[in-house]
């Protein structure tokens, strides 16, 4: 009898029905993707640490012979047991060992091991791997981040949903309390009334959640897809599959009903707890309890301002659903585009448009240091190439006499204003902190011609500037010089020597260089010289750093080849000229590259996915809210025939009728815009200030057009479900309405 | 046999300042099969009392007896599966749910127990209310007064010990009211049904066995007429 009610109950109010739907759909849909996504983020995970670590879950070393190695694979769980060659040396093997049950791999290793009486040091175990599968062994102290990340996600987008679908179900709950008054009434228990609302929940989302569900899975399979496409024309990048298992399937449902069921359960539970008089004489809720009056509106648009006012006033509750998801689909396109623009201006602040003309392809020679490099002469005659520069960074003190420093740092009151940590040396020197830039002879020779000092290869060029981190932020710097322009030497000193502070440092871990020039001008690298640390900045060429290395040391382990190409612009010209590089030193070296262009696009490329992921939650919260306004209006012939026909009857023209609609219609999504829009000012005043941006220049290119097309086309939607909804009204004849009829609910 | 019996009933609404003392000891007691009219001025307590016996809302203070139960301090869940099994309401307004087609309103009450209805004593009811015709019509198919005889007869399918009517006549032209009446009392005479109603109408009132008069939520009258 109940399923019966339930049936007839939808059946006969379809448009009401409509929005838990759509929003059960919507619901699955979301939860489908991004658990299916997830499921397959962490299976990909898998795969690549299998692929970095090894496929293996315990390893114990020792002198195994053939016969050792079956014995360990007749151990009940273990599923393969392989020797490492790369591992073993002479006398000792090390022997990877897989097994079936992951769980027990702390117990049955321990089996093992007391088997051949090893040392506890003998065995170890892929944290790494074992980690993704929720495994944790005492000795463990991997961080488990990502699945509580997972989770969070998950539980956040549950609740978010919860909080938006429970009003639909809220609405067509309350229309009803009359009934389920007289239900109570002739006897029905509470309990009743919740087992049958949510049983119509659940017949009303079965199939909505499935096909919702899905499409779910089709989406995130598009997803991975896609992004396979785009990670396979990255160097190194790995095929990437989708995974799929019918557990995830199963527990994507159950997390879907759940959902949709606590939506549902909400209200439901509300309503049976309203006594059988409340309920029965309850069609207060629906009506205006007290009368409040809409001024802005009644101001703007006059007396149909008013009664629109009201109109919405009376179905607050049924708006609720539409101005809340409509709030967050705004709010988080809204923030997402301001975000994604801000972290465009400041990327291109610190790395594209920054370092836009020194570089065209980067190649890191890894574990190399710059005296041991011999394809020095080979790269210098590359075709396509306009410039090349080999060259590698290097950490040092200098030992610097106090007046030596400029003139404007004394006046601020010398380098330690900075709060940069300065070891006093003695009473008139101070150890400061060096960067050291080896260049090739030729690309310092050249560097010499850019200063306008005579090449020569025997001496340090100085940047000669430090930045003034009181008076500046780190986004728009201001310099100043960091010492006396005839300063004629510098000491280095080796870092890790750097000892006590006054202590004499030792003649062995020190070189004396003779300064060139002292200059403000940099040579074309793709480096941040000196903006972290306030460091002294020395160009040096490698035929003297062959001298001094020995002394000063601190090099880092890579050097790196930045070649300018002859054509600049295209892509293709770029490739070839990286695809030349490395053909040359890849031979020889182990190598990374980047070009500029491709980095470019990569960078685009990612951003648009991530816009694309969040966008579209944006997009479907909106048609949770859309779908609310319709499955409204479809009901106006029911809900407000009688308030229409009353205004009618007192001289209201259809005209009157369609402005209240337009002002209505303009409320439902202006409102919403205009509290997310000052949110997201605020939000966004807060985060420019943060990073240190000038307002003007985000607001020049701040993301109006987006804004504006996303939120007219939400208007549009909601402008065309009042008119279809008026449209209905319109037609029938209200005059007839105000007669008779007013008992049948 | 005492079927209904009321001790020191009272029912305040609100509190502090906007107190109303609705009903205030109320001491009644009720015989099976007994034809019972209470009367009295526009807020003086009827409807207060009547949803009070049907276990609708609970008194602030004292007792009532149903069949020897104290319904007075019964949960929700208890209070529902009695006023199913117990009592049946009729309402002015018919209060049928307009989904449902009236035959499907009508066992709705042995529905809630997931119980078979009796087909004898379900024609017989519906045959002596004369809407055997329209079982399979939805309510707002039907007139004022055909509506209401379903209501009635959804208040009696379970055979409850009180049939409870608050002012279910008030709603009807004089022929209709009359014919209800006369149903009422058929059922008071064959099936030694007890029943409470609530009316405005004083030629209604002169039907019954008894009048209460209830006067600032005190009975002030209590007339036997047989
Ligand atoms: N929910 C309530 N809250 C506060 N006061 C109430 C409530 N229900 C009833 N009352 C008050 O209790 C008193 C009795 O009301 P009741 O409905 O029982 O009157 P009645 O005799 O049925 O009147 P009528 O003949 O008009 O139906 C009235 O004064 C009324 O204002
Ligand atoms: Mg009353």
């Amino acid at each position: 009898m109940w399923r019966e009610y339930s049936a007839d109950y939808i059946k006969q109010n379809r448009s009401s029905g409509l929005s838990i739907v759509v929003a059960a759909f919507i619901a699955a849909l979301f939860l489908s993707f991004l658990c299916s996504l997830f499921y397959n983020f962490w299976l990909d995970n898998v795969e690549g640490t299998k692929m970095e670590t090894g496929d293996w879950h315990g390893r114990i070393t020792g002198a195994f012979h053939a016969e050792d190695l079956e014995l360990i694979e007749q151990f009940a769980n273990v599923e393969k047991a392989v020797v490492n060659e790369e591992l073993s040396g002479e006398q000792k093997t090390t022997v990877d060992v897989l097994f079936f049950n992951k769980r027990t791999v702390y117990r049955d290793m321990e089996a093992i091991r007391a088997w051949f009486k090893a040392a506890e040091s003998d065995v170890t175990y892929n944290y790494q791997l074992l980690s993704l599968y929720f495994i944790r062994i005492p000795g463990d102290s991997m961080p488990r981040l990502l699945m509580p990340a997972y989770l969070a996600v998950v539980l956040i987008v549950c609740v978010s949903l919860i909080l938006v679908i429970h009003n639909s179900f809220a609405v067509s709950m309350d229309s009803r309390v009359h009934q389920f008054g007289i239900f109570s009434s002739i006897g029905a228990t509470p309990g009743q009334i919740r087992i049958c609302l949510l049983q119509e929940a659940f017949l009303l989302c079965a199939a909505p959640i499935f096909v919702g569900l899905l499409a779910g899975i089709a989406l995130s399979f598009g997803t991975m897809k896609a992004m396979g496409m785009l990670t396979a024309e990255l160097v190194g990048g790995r095929q990437v599959n989708f995974y799929w298992h019918p557990a995830v399937f199963a527990g994507i449902l159950f997390l879907s009903f759940l959902t949709v069921l606590i939506s549902a359960w909400i209200p439901a539970n509300r309503l049976s707890r309203l006594t059988p008089l409340e309920a029965i004489k309850g069609t207060a809720e629906m009506q205006l309890k007290k009368k409040k009056r809409s001024p802005i509106l009644t101001m703007l648009f006059g007396v149909e301002g008013e009664l629109a006012g009201n109109g919405l006033k009376a179905r607050k509750k049924a708006l609720r659903t539409t101005s809340l998801s409509l709030m967050l689909a705004f709010f988080g396109f809204m923030m997402m585009q301001c975000f994604f623009t801000l972290s465009g201006i400041s990327t291109d602040y610190t790395y594209f448009k920054a370092y836009q003309d020194v570089w065209d392809v980067m190649t890191t020679v890894k574990d190399t240091k710059i005296e041991a490099f011999g394809l020095t002469a080979e790269l210098k005659e590359l075709p396509g190439a306009d410039n090349t520069v080999l060259y590698q960074k290097a950490e040092a003190l200098c030992r610097l006499p106090k007046d030596a420093e400029s003139e404007e740092l004394k006046n601020l009151g010398g380098v330690t204003v900075f709060g940069e940590e300065v070891a006093d040396d003695e009473a008139d020197f101070r150890k400061v902190k060096a960067s050291v830039i080896i260049l090739d002879d030729e690309s310092f020779k050249e560097f010499c011609g850019q200063v306008g000092i005579a090449p020569r290869i025997d001496g340090a060029i100085l940047l000669n500037r430090i930045w003034d981190s009181i008076h500046s932020n780190f986004r728009y710097p201001q310099y100043i010089p960091y010492v006396r322009e005839d300063l004629d030497t510098v000491v280095l000193h080796r870092m890790a020597a750097a000892g006590e502070a006054g202590q004499v440092m030792d003649e062995k871990d020190s070189a004396k260089v003779p300064v060139l020039a002292c200059t403000d001008m940099t040579p074309a690298l793709r480096e941040e010289y000196g903006k972290s640390d306030h460091d002294l900045v020395h160009f040096i060429p490698l035929s003297l750093w062959r001298e001094i290395s020995g002394k000063v040391g601190g090099a880092e382990p890579d050097c790196y080849i930045r070649a300018l190409a002859g054509d600049r612009t295209s892509p293709e010209a770029l490739c070839a000229l990286e695809d030349e590089i490395i053909k040359i030193v890849g031979q020889t070296y182990e190598v990374e590259s980047e070009n500029r262009i491709q980095e470019k696009l990569d960078n685009d490329k990612m951003i648009a996915g991530y816009e694309l992921v969040l966008g579209g939650f944006c997009v479907l919260l909106a048609i949770i809210g859309i779908a609310h306004v319709f499955s409204n209006t479809q009901g106006f012939l029911r809900q407000r025939k009688k308030e229409f026909a009353r205004y009618m009857s007192i001289g209201l023209t259809p005209r009157g009728m369609w402005k209240i609609f337009c002002i209505e219609a303009l409320v439902t999504v202006g409102r919403p815009m205009f509290l997310t829009l000052v949110l997201t000012i605020m939000a966004m005043a807060v985060m420019i200030k943060a990073s240190n941006l000038n307002a003007l220049e985000f607001i020049r290119v701040a993301p109006v057009l987006p804004i504006l097309t996303f939120i007219f086309t939400v208007f549009g939607f909601v402008a065309l479900a009042y008119f279809l909804g008026g449209r209905k009204l319109s037609k029938c004849e209200l005059a007839k309405t105000l007669r008779g009829d007013s008992m049948s609910e | 046999m005492e079927i209904l019996k009321c001790e020191g009933v009272r029912k305040i609404y609100g509190s502090g300042n906007n107190q109303v003392v609705a009903l205030d000891r109320i001491d009644l007691s009720v015989e099976k099969g007994e034809f019972v009219a209470i009367v009295g001025a526009s807020g003086s307590g009827k409807s207060t009392l009547l949803h009070m016996l049907g276990s609708v809302d609970q008194p602030t203070e004292g007792k009532i007896f149903v069949e020897g139960t104290d319904i007075s301090t019964m949960s929700r869940t208890q209070a529902a599966i009695f006023r199913r099994r117990k009592v049946g309401l009729v309402y002015q307004f018919y209060n049928l749910i307009p989904t449902l087609t009236v035959r499907k309103n009508i066992l709705m009450p042995l529905a809630l127990d997931k119980r078979k209805p009796n087909q004898e004593y379900l024609e017989q009811i519906v045959d002596s209310l004369g809407i055997a015709d329209k079982m399979e019509c939805l309510p707002n198919e039907l007139s004022g007064g055909q509506q209401q005889r379903a209501a009635i007869a959804r208040s009696l399918i379970y055979r409850p010990a009180l049939l409870l009517g608050d002012e279910p006549t008030g709603n009807l032209d004089r022929k209709n009211s009359r014919e209800i009446i006369d149903l009422l009392k058929l059922s008071n005479r064959n099936l030694n049904q007890t029943i409470l109603l609530i009316t405005h109408d004083e030629k209604v009132a002169l039907e019954a066995d008894r009048i209460v008069t209830i006067e600032d939520g005190r009975i002030v009258s209590d007339e036997k007429r047989r």
